[in-house]
């Protein structure tokens, strides 16, 4: 884990003292909510339908047992007991009274978090494959990079004021479990033929209501370069993006309306002028940022084993092999039958804490599909934390099956959508469940987002779910053959709304047709595309 | 080059908005003495990238922010080169400070602003290493020295060579230790002969396998010396244009040089350490401790080939307007004769950081 020095304690608390002064002007009346709204967004506090909302970075998904007690501590004490976690890796919490944020930030501080840029135009928190420097497939551990990225994002003085937010995402492996084929720019690690390693650079894809893949603009550039090749990418974009159409403002438009030839010609010819000097990387700064993220040891113990009920098949489903012996990557599914997805207790967080310290060194990932990860378990201790999840209520064998649904927050919490997702998202786990639906779809993506902007990331599921207001009913339109990770895809529509009951009941029929259809080894991609949508149509609309 | 005397009289006052083009920007750049930027809006970012690119360029007029700015946005301003902020709305109502700290380079006036962090850290941890290696290996042998920079600093490290008189033996040392160090050599178009035939004849010898050959600006030559006598006029000059600029436009990307320097050589040489940290970059010095003697014996121990000029008197070789043989004390005697001269510029970081600062400039605007 990277640990703060005295450079990056005094920006934090700097900006802690700048905002308790903030908020202070806006509670005297000194500031008008207007002239606040501003402000208070590029700390992270939205003004959603019932209250303030505070979304806290957790920089690229990244945090320990002691960062994880204090979000447990904000959520029992200024909160309802709970917090959300989100698609973006970050938490949420839904009902902070705004004279306590400044005190929530300072204790977040404390220990080294902070909410800067989780909002408004700006760069916000990079994000990165939850398995970084645990996965076996990684060319590289991104989070040296991701940390790196994080800092120069931080305050950037020329890109703080973008047409509109501005997402990176960084993976070390081929499998990308990132989804960089979807941001704004998504970086991949890779190695070229002198066997040095390098970013490919892809930019321009997005999600919300115009889905675009990224177009690569690079096969190798020298990682001290980074920052340099950035700089270029968000220059053309800051002085080119359109800012007069809130909806045509991403990155994704500019290269769609430039093409992609040109918007590569022009970002690097910026990068020819900006490389070296200021912007390159120093070698000793990489090098002491790496030096925070060791490999974890290898541990001499054989893997543990035990008959209690349900271990084996949580054992299957929940734990992932790890690149050192003797220790396992543990994928804790925050979607129970019926459960809020991403919704996690005070309890649950202290939980989580605990078994991360005593069971492995500490660490814990927040992943893009909401769940929580132990990415350095000693295998040894495997059933002693399945006990400890069970306890917590955080045992559902589930991670990565048609069950692990991932959600916006919806309109029970967001000013912004058309329809509720959370509830479609419960009444759809305990179909699957009951059903015996969820067995054996492993890697089978449901995703449901309650408006267009697509924090649900429906467009990149294999099954996704949109919600729509239709003169004020909610109304689901269902897309099939989306892909977030490893060769990204956007889900194309199956037929008309649904509503939300059928939506339901279309989903798990299409999963009936998966699990009927599907042949050896395959996924869902593979069976969509070679039994086509005829079937799923049938299943769902009838003749 | 000469930007700042372009043939057009400069306008006095140009206003801009957040819609014009970078090379309109840039083109106001060139012509005028002050720079507004107008912002209609103060979510309107492009006008920070526009005074990057102003500021970029070389532009060290006046630039001022105006139109809707929210006074909390000061420091981002004050970052990307704005010197006035004058909002439409006047007084601010809200003074905020600035941060301590920096993560990126900033481009406020007068190269105060803070440094990134990044860099900050990397030239501390230089600074640091320089002290240990010191430290551990301060009265180590020559090729001790080179084998442990190399390891260090590798990938980052290039030596310099004049190819003189005492050269052969650095590059020999290197040479056992990794043949493919890049060497750096400045072709100052003034050199004898006799150096760019050693310098060939010691490189096809030792096998070394990346030698950068570095020449002055074929423009910026022209400019100051089109006759080709300025080192008659103004010798300072002469060594800025055909070594001080050319080594640090060279030596980028290096974070370590080698240098062939000697206390022997007295001067400000005397108190040379093995390993020296100019405040950017890490000098090692493997020689520095070696007499005359010594290099002598070395020489014929490694059957080194000697310099062409070394037995016509010259014990210290540089470019031929400024270099006489030499009887003197110092092996440098000879160098600069008749001034109070006694080195060129490319280990004074003053003069080498003036050489960057012009060098940036016109990068800038040739684009």
């Amino acid at each position: 884990m990277y640990r703060y020095d005295e450079i990056d304690r005094s920006i934090v608390t700097e900006r802690v003292e700048e905002f308790r002064e903030q908020v202070g002007a806006r509670l005297s009346g000194a500031l008008s909510e207007d002239q606040f709204k501003p402000l208070r967004l590029m700390n992270g506090v939205y003004l959603q339908l019932h209250a303030y909302m505070l979304r806290v970075a957790i920089p690229y998904g990244t945090l320990d047992a002691r960062q994880m007690r204090v979000l447990a501590h904000i959520a029992r004490h200024y909160d309802k007991g709970y917090g959300h976690f989100t698609t973006r890796q970050n938490i949420q919490y839904n009902w902070p009274a705004l004279v306590d944020i400044p005190e929530i930030l300072e204790q977040l501080a404390d220990v080294e978090m902070h909410a800067i840029q989780t909002s408004g135009n700006c760069i916000r928190n990079t994000t990165t494959d939850p398995f970084a420097g645990a996965a076996q497939d990684e060319v590289e551990d991104p989070r040296p990079w991701c940390e790196l990225i994080r800092q120069w994002s931080t305050f950037h003085p020329e890109f703080t004021f973008l047409p509109r937010k501005f997402k990176i995402a960084v993976t070390g492996s081929d499998a990308d479990r990132a989804a960089i084929g979807v941001h704004d720019i998504g970086l991949k690690l890779v190695k070229n033929e002198a066997g040095e390693t390098g970013f490919e650079v892809h930019a321009g894809g997005g999600q919300g209501r115009t889905p675009r893949v990224a177009v690569k603009l690079r096969d190798f550039l020298p990682k001290g370069e980074l920052l340099a090749y950035l700089t270029a990418i968000m220059r053309v974009y800051n002085l080119a993006g359109q800012r007069d159409n809130i909806y045509k403002a991403r990155i994704k438009i500019l290269v769609e309306t430039m093409g992609a030839q040109a918007f590569t010609a022009e970002v690097e010819a910026m990068y020819r002028q900006l490389r070296g000097r200021d912007l390159a990387v120093p070698a000793e700064e990489a090098a002491r940022i790496t030096s925070f993220f060791p490999e974890p040891s290898p541990v001499d113990r054989p893997e543990g084993v035990s008959d209690a009920p349900g271990f084996a098949r949580w054992r299957a489903i929940n734990v992932k092999p790890h690149k050192v012996p003797g220790r396992a990557i543990v994928v804790i599914s925050l979607k129970p039958r019926a459960g809020s997805p991403g919704d996690a207790t005070a309890e649950q967080m202290d939980a989580v804490a605990f078994l991360a310290e005593r069971y492995a060194d500490g660490e814990i990932r927040v992943t893009k599909e909401q769940n929580l990860v132990i990415p350095h378990a000693v295998a040894a201790h495997l059933p002693a934390i399945y006990e400890g999840l069970r306890e917590a209520g955080l045992s559902t064998a589930n991670a990565g099956l048609a069950s692990d649904i991932v959600t916006c927050p919806g309109l029970d919490y967001c000013s912004l959508a058309n329809a509720r997702s959370i509830p479609v998202a419960q009444a759809l786990s305990a179909a699957l469940i009951d059903r015996g639906l969820d067995e054996d779809t492993q890697d089978l993506t449901i995703k449901i987002s309650g408006c267009i902007n697509a924090c649900g990331h429906h467009h990149i599921a294999n099954i996704g779910l949109l919600g729509v207001d239709k003169k004020g009913d909610e109304v689901y339109q269902l897309t099939l053959g989306g892909v977030a990770d490893n060769g990204a895809a956007i889900g194309k529509i199956l037929g008309p709304g649904l509503t939300p009951d059928e939506a339901v009941e279309a989903v798990a029929a299409c999963v009936g047709v998966f699990r009927r259809e599907r042949g050896d080894g395959e996924t869902f991609t593979h069976t969509l595309a070679r039994i086509g949508f005829e079937p799923f149509k049938e299943a769902v609309y009838g003749q | 080059m000469g930007n700042d005397t372009a043939t057009a009289p400069r306008l006095a006052h140009v206003e801009i908005d957040t819609a014009t083009t970078p090379d309109a920007a840039l083109e106001a750049a060139r012509s005028a003495q002050a720079i507004d930027i107008r912002f209609p809006a103060f979510k309107d970012g492009r006008g920070y990238s526009l005074a990057a690119l102003i500021r970029e360029s070389g532009f060290a007029g006046e630039l001022r922010a105006t139109g809707d700015i929210l006074p909390d946005q000061k420091d981002y301003l004050t970052r990307t080169g704005f010197d006035v902020i004058a909002p439409d709305d006047g007084s601010p109502r809200w003074a905020r400070t600035s941060f301590t700290h920096a993560y990126q380079p900033g481009l406020a006036k007068g190269a105060n602003d803070r440094v990134p962090a990044y860099r900050a850290r990397a030239l501390a941890i230089r600074k640091a290493q320089v002290e240990a290696l010191n430290q551990q290996y301060g009265d180590a042998a020559p090729e001790t020295i080179i084998a442990v920079a190399v390891e260090v600093f590798e990938g980052r490290i290039a030596m310099l060579s004049s190819f003189g008189i005492e050269a052969a033996l650095g590059l020999a040392l290197l040479a056992q230790v990794d043949r493919s160090v890049p060497v750096v050599f400045l072709d100052t178009q003034r050199h004898f002969p006799q150096t760019l035939s050693y310098r060939d004849e010691l490189v096809s010898h030792l096998g070394l396998e990346d030698v950068r050959i570095l020449t002055p600006d074929p423009a910026e030559a022209r400019a100051a010396d089109n006759d080709g006598k300025l080192f008659e006029r103004d010798g300072e000059a002469c060594c800025d244009l055909r070594k001080v600029r050319p080594l640090n436009a060279g030596l980028e990307g290096f974070d370590a040089v080698i240098t062939g320097r000697k206390r022997a050589h007295g001067g400000g040489r005397q108190a040379l350490q093995p390993f020296e940290f100019d405040g950017e970059r890490v000098k090692i010095n493997p020689v520095a401790g070696l007499a005359p003697a010594d290099i002598a014996a070395l020489y014929r121990e490694m059957k080194l080939p000697a310099h062409p000029l070394s037995t016509q008197g010259y014990t210290s070789v540089g470019c031929w307007p400024c270099t006489a043989p030499s009887s003197g004390a110092h092996a440098r005697d000879g160098r600069w004769p008749g001034s109070d001269r006694s080195e060129c510029g490319i280990f004074d970081p003053v003069r080498m950081a003036r050489a960057d600062a012009a060098r940036k400039r016109a990068v800038r605007l040739i684009g």
